[in-house]
């Protein structure tokens, strides 16, 4: 069991289903993150899977309660952290990276799962951020039609503080910017999967949330399901994608509620 | 004496300009903008700072003096239920003589 306080409200759970993506910063015991970051820093080479094995103080990200708070929110009580696990280190001096989605283009609209991008420094700007792109996590585009996509508007670059754990669906668009720093940027990229499909929200739901009238006047800016669904354009996509987008965002809605 | 010294930057070079719009018409907001000069080991990348765009739409940028070469296929299949690239490609294109 998690104590309701980790728990994410209906506003946060529709928006990661509109945006793709929630941040959260638990608060790690002191010296952690440098810990982990100074042990990063040491590794003469990639350990793939078994970076926990290599750094197994990652395992205290893991078994954060704002960190489960997450994965219990979305994937039930039964959610698995998968095997596959890696990390990406982006050197001083290397370029940028393309966007691109991962694997092919079997695309889920479930909840079902999702990345966890942990970053055990602060990231600036100029360190090679990881760059997401809200929104374009329902989107069916081989990553080789994107290469004349550069900047986007809406892009957001994850320039975050040490600690901090960036939920990402599988599918959103990312890539990242080049790292002019004189530091490493590291990222542990972990994978969590649904065990079982939903039977009703696992987060801190309110059913009167659902039987308030959309409200026309704050749009996007009401902390409300209704709105947040219908009316979130992280990218101000054209009326035909936006109307698409609503439709899919209420399955997966309803999905996690367990009536999909 | 302005051909002379175009003689001798050498030949107008084509900059590429891809902006992808809100909608497939010239008057719709633009959601993404590469920029492609022709210079030797130019890369366009992604950013991580503010976007600063010169242009906020097609149209901005043909009254710039940019040429649009290829415009979004309106024939094209599409699907009502799904959901696959981002906007509308445009491919401008402007002549210059660059300066290296």
């Amino acid at each position: 069991m998690i104590d309701a306080q980790y728990l994410l409200s209906d506003a946060d759970v529709a928006r990661f289903i509109a945006q793709g993506y929630y941040l959260v910063e638990p608060a790690l015991p002191e010296g952690l993150n440098e810990e982990i970051a100074n042990r990063l820093d040491e590794l003469e080479e990639n350990p793939g899977d078994a970076i926990t094995e290599a750094v197994p103080e990652l395992r205290q990200v893991l078994d954060h309660p704002t960190v489960r708070g997450v994965l219990v929110s979305l994937l039930g009580a039964g959610y698995e952290v998968q095997s596959h696990r890696h990390w990406h280190c982006k050197q001083p001096g290397s370029g940028h990276m393309q966007w691109h989605q991962d694997s092919t283009n079997s695309r889920d609209v479930r909840i079902d799962r999702f990345l966890g991008l942990f970053y055990p420094r602060e990231v600036t700007a100029d360190m090679g951020p990881t760059v997401i792109v809200p929104g374009t996590q329902f989107r069916n585009a081989p990553t080789d039609r994107m290469a004349t996509y550069t900047n986007i508007r809406g892009q957001v670059p994850l320039v975050v503080k040490a600690g901090t754990v960036a939920f990402t669906h599988y599918d959103i668009w990312h890539g990242t910017a080049a790292n002019r720093s004189s530091a490493k940027r590291h990222m542990i990229k972990f994978l969590f999967r649904r065990t079982a499909p939903s039977e009703g929200p696992t987060w801190n739901h309110d059913p009167a949330s659902l039987n308030r009238p959309t409200n026309w006047n704050q749009k996007d800016g009401a902390e409300d399901v209704n709105n947040i669904l219908t009316f979130l354009n992280p990218l101000g996509v054209s009326q035909s994608d936006h109307y698409k987008e609503r439709a899919i965002r209420r399955r997966c809605w309803d999905q996690l509620m367990g009536k999909g | 004496m302005e051909q002379s010294n175009l003689r001798s930057q050498g030949p107008a070079r084509q900059r590429l300009l891809y902006l992808h719009a809100r909608t497939p018409s010239v008057f719709s907001d633009i959601l993404g903008l590469t920029r492609v000069e022709p210079v030797a080991g130019f890369r366009a990348e992604i950013s991580a700072q503010v976007q600063d765009w010169p242009y906020s739409t097609v149209h901005d940028a043909v009254v710039d003096g940019w040429q649009v070469v290829q415009f979004p296929q309106h024939q094209a299949p599409f699907d009502d239920c799904e959901l696959d690239l981002v906007g509308y490609e445009f491919i401008l294109q402007k002549m210059e003589v660059i300066e290296e």
